[in-house]
């Protein structure tokens, strides 16, 4: 039936099932009533009480199908009179709500200028401040001390890490730099210990740092990949591995032990780094039979509500074939060869690892679904665009560096960001109707909902060009929002809970995290879209200790806060 | 209607088995260098030797010694498939003249193959033993040569399943190097006007393999064509050593089944 061969190169509904009659087992046992919800990295255990306030979403303006554009006040890569590689890497964004007024704020770190708080004053009002921090790279708000107020932090083009913390009043106060001062270009928060509070990773980038003319006796010690772990007030550090070109680190639980592993994107020929936690020991493991080349963001979702986490990582892979792209491709492509080496996994493109059903093992089906090239992509993220229910995808790209672009106009390579509408198959279609497609050099991206409807949005950290939010006015279902807290707790928004939605049409599964994508940071609240006529039964929250709390009475279009007592 | 028998008879096994004997001595006895053998085999090893000798002094490239030997061999050659068609006729000469090109073709296309995925070379250093050969207009004059080969051989009187087969297959490949020519031509007036000439577009993907055309088309999304195995996924180096594989492949058995009828 050709139904069955429908793709976007593609969505083959057979693959994964071989017979009709396990396909009918597999469609049966997911269909049946939540006795087949497995909720990644989970572990069940016991349940906890917790104390709920719900409140009713703002109503969305009249929906239109697609996004509506903002420039925001700030943009980065604006006053450099060149820019070269690693220049041209850019810089990321986090969102949170920094001042606890319910409307989520935007930190921008800048490659050449000072980081900056966009203030969210509501309806998408805005007021900017300048934080005395230059040359970030990544951002990222969590809180890090453990006071009950969310704290930024940010990386840095050719230094360590800086902490702010926030002392309310919307005041932040630097503090003392991580001990050791070693060089970081991104980073990961995760409880990786399971002691209750967040520890962090970093991973430099030592194509830049040779670039910048440091020297070998400058970088020793300083290089690769460190995990901190929370240790009182200050931080017990390991290194990991002297070698790292991290653009990218994904904490989440990879060899389905329950524990959270350590997934370092690197950049160039330096395949990723994968680490699981043994008893306390990290050791290094190898999941992937393929990766991307140069692994520029890390992301990852219950992509068609499977009950299992779906991988995906972004790399440069034109999206379309012309021979005007090829021709503004080939010169960069001439100066730019990989080295090979036997049993290589990597491959330059889009990866998307999903397990498979009967080994579990992982296998790259970014082709098949579709998203494998999306143009020199940095930030690839999944959400639910569109409020049915299924995650979507939106990748932003392009490139700006005269050692590589020189023969285009501007040293640019103009490419238009690529949105995904994602299917019950696990399968993606581009969503061009959105109105996503800006041509900006997206560097870094967050989604969020930024005027408190219930849906998602977008904001676009660009390079040499103003950031950008995509407000969504997407037709569809409605949003719930929900913010976990455990007062008292090092970990008090709950970052590495799961959250499961059970509705009528199916069990949708987020996570909350602090950091993915490229450079990115995440808010503390999971994001469900709950489809045109669907109802919800209830919810069970997965905190990231493993206790579990199931909460009944939920409406869509609320927001809910789950406070664990 | 015609009733086609479900079995052979003896006398029909013994006559096939017959031909094809003889197709495959006449086709030996094509190929064989006969009383050129020791002028090829000197050839040869004169060419090799002075090829090892330049090359190693870095008197000249790998490329260069290569054809060297090539050039050495030449004279030879076109003696013994003069004499080939003074003894054989000319469609005779023809088909060994072509399976000793071809197969010296496809010979370029295993080293290929083995410099990318035995010696993991990269793509560009993967270009065989002639490597300026490796450049799209060469393919694009070879491939539609050894299709209008074929196209004449054919016409000659080699008529068989598997010579009609070839027909196709080479037809398809002298297609796609077509694709590739142009899409090569179109990407260089593209550079052009971009004000770059010292970048040379070699290996584009054409209509087969990853990122070809069946791949990537806009036609195809949304079909099974855009994600079928090898068709799609191949490299361009994998694609064309399977061409030129299938093509030696056709072509042997072609010729033995021609020249055991020609008896």
């Amino acid at each position: 039936m050709p139904g069955d061969w429908r793709n976007n190169c593609g969505r083959r509904t057979w693959d994964g099932c071989v017979l009709g009659v396990s396909c009918a087992v597999l469609f049966l046992s997911a269909c049946a009533g939540g006795a087949a919800v497995v909720t990644p990295g989970a572990a069940p255990g016991p349940l906890v009480s917790t104390r709920v306030a719900a409140r009713t979403l703002a109503s969305a303006t009249a929906c239109a199908d697609g996004f509506v554009e903002h420039t925001l006040p700030f943009s980065t890569g604006v006053r450099s009179r060149q820019l070269r590689t690693y220049l041209s890497n850019g810089a990321g964004a986090a969102a949170n709500d920094l001042d606890g007024d319910a409307d989520i704020d935007l930190v921008f770190a800048s490659v050449d200028n000072k980081a900056k708080i966009l203030w969210n004053e509501g309806a998408l009002n805005f007021v900017d401040v300048e934080i005395d921090d230059l040359n970030t790279r990544a951002a990222s708000i969590v809180d890090f001390d453990g006071d009950g107020k969310l704290d930024i932090v940010f990386t840095h083009r050719t230094s360590g890490v800086t902490f702010w913390r926030n002392l309310g009043g919307r005041r932040f106060e630097k503090q003392a730099p991580l001990q050791p001062d070693v060089f970081a270009y991104t980073l990961g928060w995760a409880d990786l210990n399971g002691d209750g509070a967040l520890d962090l990773v970093t991973g430099s980038y030592l194509a830049e740092l040779e670039r910048e003319g440091f020297t070998p006796a400058e970088m020793r010690g300083k290089t690769g990949v460190y995990v901190f772990e929370r240790d009182g007030a200050g931080y017990k550090s390991r290194r990991l591995s002297g070698d790292a070109q991290a653009l990218a680190i994904g904490l989440l639980d990879l060899d389905a032990d329950g524990k959270t592993d350590i997934w370092v994107g690197n950049d160039f020929d330096l395949q990723d780094q994968i680490w699981s936690n043994l008893n306390g020991e990290w050791r290094q493991i190898e999941p992937f039979a393929t990766t991307a080349h140069s692994t520029m963001s890390i992301d990852w979702g219950d992509v068609g509500n499977r009950g299992d986490v779906t991988l995906f990582s972004t790399d440069m892979n034109p999206y379309d074939t012309s021979t005007r792209t090829l021709a503004r491709w080939l010169p960069m492509m001439a100066v730019t060869e990989q080295k090979r080496v036997r049993n290589d996994p990597q491959l330059s493109a889009n990866v998307m690892q999903a397990r498979s059903s009967t080994t579990g093992a992982w296998r790259n089906e970014a082709a098949r679904r579709g998203i494998d090239a999306t143009g020199w992509s940095w930030a690839g993220r999944f959400g639910d665009l569109d409020n049915d229910g299924l995650l979507d995808l939106y990748v932003v790209n392009g490139m700006i560096a005269d050692d590589l672009f020189g023969h285009l106009e501007q040293q640019e390579l103009v490419e238009r960001n690529r949105a995904f509408r994602g299917g019950a198959d696990g399968g993606f279609d581009l969503a061009e109707q959105w109105g996503l497609d800006a041509d900006e050099s997206g560097r870094g991206m967050l989604m969020a909902d930024m005027d408190g409807d219930g849906d998602l949005d977008i904001v676009v950290n660009n390079l040499r060009a103003s950031a950008r939010l995509f407000e969504n006015r997407v037709c569809g279902g409605r949003g719930v929002l929900v913010d976990l807290r455990s007062p008292g707790s090092p970990n008090a928004f709950a970052i590495g809970a799961w959250i499961e939605l059970h509705t009528s049409a199916g069990v949708l599964r987020r996570d909350v995290r602090a950091m993915s994508g490229y450079l990115g940071g995440d808010p503390a609240q999971a994001h469900f879209g709950v489809p045109a006529g669907a109802t919800i039964d209830h919810m069970v929250v997965i905190w990231p200790d493993g206790a579990r709390a199931r909460i009944d009475n939920i409406q869509a279009g609320t927001r809910v806060s789950v406070i664990r007592e | 209607m015609t009733t086609i028998p479900m079995k052979l008879t003896a006398a029909q096994e013994g006559g096939l088995r017959r031909g094809l004997m003889h197709g495959f001595s006449a086709l030996w006895a094509v190929l064989h260098p006969r009383q050129y053998a020791r002028p090829v085999l000197g050839a040869l090893i004169a060419g090799v030797l002075a090829a090892a000798l330049g090359v190693r002094m870095g008197w000249f490239p790998l490329w260069a010694g290569t054809l060297l030997v090539l050039a050495g061999l030449l004279p030879v050659g076109v003696v013994k498939w003069r004499d080939d068609a003074r003894r054989f006729g000319p469609v005779a000469m023809l088909l060994g003249a072509l399976i000793a090109v071809q197969g010296l073709h496809s010979i370029e296309h295993v080293i290929q193959w083995v410099q990318y995925h035995v010696l993991f070379w990269t793509m560009r250093q993967s270009s065989g033993l002639i490597s300026p050969a490796n450049a799209e207009v060469v393919h694009f004059v070879w491939n539609w040569s050894v299709f209008i080969t074929v196209a004449v051989l054919v016409r000659k009187g080699v008529r068989n399943p598997l010579a009609w087969l070839l027909l196709a297959v080479t037809a398809l490949h002298a297609v796609e190097h077509s694709y590739t020519f142009v899409r090569h031509l179109q990407v260089l007036a593209e550079l052009r006007e971009l004000g770059v000439t010292r970048v040379t577009a070699q290996g584009l993907p054409g209509i087969l393999g990853r990122d070809g055309w069946l791949a990537r088309s806009e036609l195809t999304q949304g079909t099974f064509l855009c994600s079928l195995p090898v068709l799609t996924t191949a490299i361009r180096l994998d694609i064309h050593f399977y061409w030129n594989t299938l093509e030696v492949m056709l072509l042997v058995p072609a010729a033995v089944l021609f020249l055991g009828r020609k008896r």
